[in-house]
């Protein structure tokens, strides 16, 4: 009997084990963020696309005294009142931050486009990618997260100096008890309404087709306002309006800043490479041999000053003849050879390849904690996004540059027993765009984030070197990479300390 | 009523009739360590018997140049053929007639022909086993028993577990398995099904990959390997000087998993396989027999297109045929 009943247990034990579902990927809840501040004079703060903030006239609204407020405030009310369990979700969504928001999705949509085309087994051949299916490779995803930051902070710029200018009075103030922390600003124009609206324009202008998924997430985010008790339709509108307007001229800087040509169709990168003065070059060392991914990414129009930039882009490195260089080399193979457990670690964590957000969507990420700490407001967390993100995208141009300027190989092509830990990037390896990036990035947040200023440093630097560490690239990578990150950050932390933001 | 020497006497002296005792090796072409297989297939039908045990030491080597992203075969220029070589020790003891413990432990290497993939070598997984024979039924000179078998594996060391060529995925694995053997006196037939419950393994980076059910982006380096079920039919002949089996085994992805792709991690993809083998023993002394065995892959998801070759020393008295 006892036998029986255990071996019964037993069998439903095993069952249990068979009914369990469980996720691939667990997701941590993020906590909602009460802003520290409301940055009134945010209207003031200087723009980046627009000249000004008073480029664009959001229209007088409608005083909170008419009918047609007194209706949609009680419409409203009613509707808070009334949510349903799927709309306090999606309040309870778009709590974390719009801006925040449409961030993970950038994101998740870089990480979705970004597959190189490459060798089909089963057709034999080279796979191309289609203007709807855009590679999002490193050049194209950091220009994405700045693109959409930039859309985002000159928008809410805007829509503060209207807010400050016309002052209708938060709901809260009227009344409407909210379910969720709402920045105590006036209402009118809706940020989340600006937000969602550039968001969605900017990031459908880069995956077209996504516009379908990109444009629910837009009106989810919309309403959900509405629901919690945030903003009345007009509000709404006023923020969906001056976004359209402000996106006509985002996305003429996106069409004129020359990443459409820097696919390079007429493949003057051979040329170029033929031309170089490294006295060993580059070559693909993939089987079969594919052709470089935009390789022109870095004649993209920079954020900051390009000729600063340009002026301190780094000297060849030492010829493969002479013994600095055979020293560089020695060094990565050792490590190869003897490489540890955590450098293999620091190795695969900065790598980003193909498939993920790529490094500038690390950043985006590690920033996100930064964020949340410091309880930043809306129109200042775009703003430390325009920073960062602009100075990425700078980072990447300046090392795509350089690398099609000298075409210096990988050490596994000058020594194919050198084995990584990670992928080889199919690009000339200097300098170390990961290097380039992540120091541009940790100045601009040390500047941000003084009480971060140690560690960031500290990750940049280990950053700098998870290439060597993996046996993709050389230290002379990294160090030119890292030069070249700190001019830029340098550059970006001088424009953060004028723009009126204090 | 008959008086039992062994049976009185205190147990360190008891234990000095222990008796070596095999059969492990029946099953052990499976454990021998695919490094997505891990030491599966570790069970067989034969109980060892109280207080007695045995030892196999199997080395096995595996190549394949052809591997599945989910069902796709493929070949990749840049990776050639991939051989992993294996080292297995595995130990069983009868902790009671009805009761056996099995522990095994493999040290793996594997490397790629082409490409720039590094060689991977170390301890991969221990794993211990319960197997309990519940009830057995005899008719004659045949005998029906049924079987419960709990066991657990771990990690020996933090492998690299993202990578194609890797030791194996890193994870803790729980697996619950019953098992149902007929024996007759030179044939056997032996089926099982099993659950094998894996867990979360930590990445070296942060989860940075595409998901479409994600509502809040992921921000940890955990990820979840997913589970599989298992199903395994053996049936072979048994004499006392040889054993000769042929077997089936299939493991199928129960939870959702994703497949090889850029980006995606190792760990997370839905693995499974179908296999089919042979395993010959030959015993040559009371306490010492000699094992090989061959296996190759029919069909798979997210896994190499394998063919393994083993062999190995068997020490300890082979009980099979008891």
């Amino acid at each position: 009997m006892k036998i029986r009943s255990f071996s019964i247990s037993l069998s439903a034990l095993l069952l249990w084990m068979v009914g369990c579902k469980e996720p691939i990927i667990d997701e941590g809840v993020l906590p909602f963020v009460v802003p520290t501040s409301v940055d009134a004079d945010g209207g003031n703060w200087r723009t980046i696309i627009l000249k000004s903030a008073s480029d664009i006239a959001v229209p007088q609204p409608v005083a909170i005294t008419s009918d047609a407020y007194k209706k949609e405030l009680a419409d409203v009310k009613n509707g808070v009142l009334a949510a349903t369990p799927e709309q306090n979700t999606a309040v309870n969504y778009w709590a974390a931050g719009g801006v925040l928001r449409w961030n993970q999705i950038a994101r998740q949509l870089v990480a979705k486009y970004n597959v190189a085309p490459g060798y089909d087994y089963a057709t034999g051949q080279t796979t191309t990618a289609d203007a709807g299916n855009p590679y999002a490779g490193p050049p194209f995803a950091a220009r994405v997260y700045a693109l959409l930051s930039v859309a985002q902070y000159d928008a809410l710029v805007v829509a503060w100096r209207a807010k400050y200018q016309y002052n209708r009075p938060s709901l809260e103030q009227q009344g409407v008890v909210a379910r969720v922390p709402i920045l105590d600003v006036p209402s009118y124009p809706s940020e989340d309404a600006a937000v969602a609206e550039v968001s969605c324009q900017m990031l459908a202008y880069f995956f077209p087709n996504e516009v379908a998924f990109l444009k629910a997430k837009a009106t989810e985010h919309k309403q959900s306002r509405l629901w919690v008790g945030a903003n009345v339709p007009s509000d709404l509108k006023a923020g969906e309006d001056l976004a359209t307007t402000l996106m006509t001229k985002v996305i003429d800087r996106a069409k004129s800043d020359r990443f459409s040509a820097a696919n390079d169709p007429g493949n003057t990168w051979q040329t170029a490479l033929a031309k170089s003065s490294y006295d060993q070059k580059w070559k693909s060392i993939e089987l079969p041999e594919r052709v470089p991914i935009l390789p022109l990414a870095g004649k993209v129009k920079t954020w900051y000053d390009s000729t600063a930039i340009f002026q301190t882009s780094p000297a060849a490195p030492p010829a493969t003849t002479s013994s600095e260089f055979q020293k560089a080399l020695s060094e990565v193979r050792d490590i190869a050879n003897t490489r540890t457990r955590d450098q293999w670690r620091i190795a695969s964590y900065w790598d980003n390849g193909p498939g993920t957000y790529s490094l500038a969507g690390l950043w985006n990420f590690l920033v996100e904690d930064l964020i949340r700490q410091d309880g930043q407001n809306e129109l200042r967390t775009a703003r430390t996004y325009a920073l960062l993100n602009r100075a990425m995208q700078d980072g990447v141009t300046a090392s795509w540059r350089t690398m099609y300027t000298y075409f210096v190989p990988r050490p596994s092509q000058l020594d194919p027993t050198i084995k990584t830990a990670t992928p080889i990037p199919n690009a000339p390896g200097y300098v170390a765009d990961r290097a380039t990036v992540s120091t541009a990035a940790a100045t601009v947040l040390g500047y941000l984030f003084p009480d971060e200023a140690t560690r960031l440093t500290a990750q940049a630097a280990e950053a700098s070197l998870s290439g060597l560490y993996g046996g993709t690239q050389f230290r002379f990578d990294a160090d030119g990479g890292a030069k070249l990150g700190t001019t830029i950050g340098q550059l970006a932390v001088a424009g953060a300390k004028t723009d009126g933001a204090k | 009523m008959v008086f039992d020497p062994v049976e009185k006497l205190p147990l360190p002296i008891q234990s000095s009739y222990m008796r070596f005792n095999l059969t492990v090796l029946l099953s052990l072409a499976l454990l021998i360590v695919a490094p997505e297989a891990y030491a599966q297939g570790l069970i067989d039908g034969f109980m060892r018997g109280q207080r007695k045990a045995s030892l196999a030491i199997v080395g096995s080597q595996e190549t394949y140049d052809t591997y599945y992203i989910n069902t796709t075969e493929t070949k990749n220029p840049n990776l050639g053929t991939v051989t992993t070589q294996a080292l297995t020790v595995v130990g069983t003891y009868g902790l009671g007639y009805d009761l056996d413990l099995i522990v095994a432990a493999p040290y793996v290497r594997t490397q790629a022909s082409a490409g720039y993939f590094p060689k991977q070598e170390g301890f991969q997984d221990v794993s211990g086993t319960l197997r309990w024979e519940a009830y057995d039924y005899k008719f004659g000179k045949t005998k029906l028993s049924w079987q419960f078998a709990v066991g657990y594996s771990m990690p020996i060391q933090n492998y690299v577990n993202d990578a194609l060529v890797a030791i194996g995925r890193g994870s803790q694995n729980l697996d619950g398995r019953t098992i149902l053997h007929f024996k007759a006196p030179n044939f056997f037939i032996t089926g099982q099904y099993g659950y094998i419950r894996r867990g979360q393994v930590k990445l070296d980076h942060i989860v940075n990959i595409y998901d479409p059910s994600q509502l809040n982006p992921n921000s940890g380096l955990k990820v979840n390997v997913p589970d599989v079920t298992e199903l395994i039919v053996r049936a072979g002949i048994v004499t006392k000087v040889f054993t000769i089996d042929a077997w089936f085994q299939r493991q199928t992805p129960h939870s959702s998993g994703t497949d090889i792709g850029p980006g995606v991690p190792f760990p997370t993809n839905a693995v499974g396989f179908t296999r089919v083998g042979a395993t010959a023993y030959l015993r040559l002394l009371k306490q010492f027999g000699l094992t090989a065995g061959y296996n190759t892959t029919l069909d798979g998801r997210n896994i190499g297109k394998s063919t393994q070759l083993n062999a190995g020393l068997v020490i300890g008295h082979w009980t099979a045929n008891n």
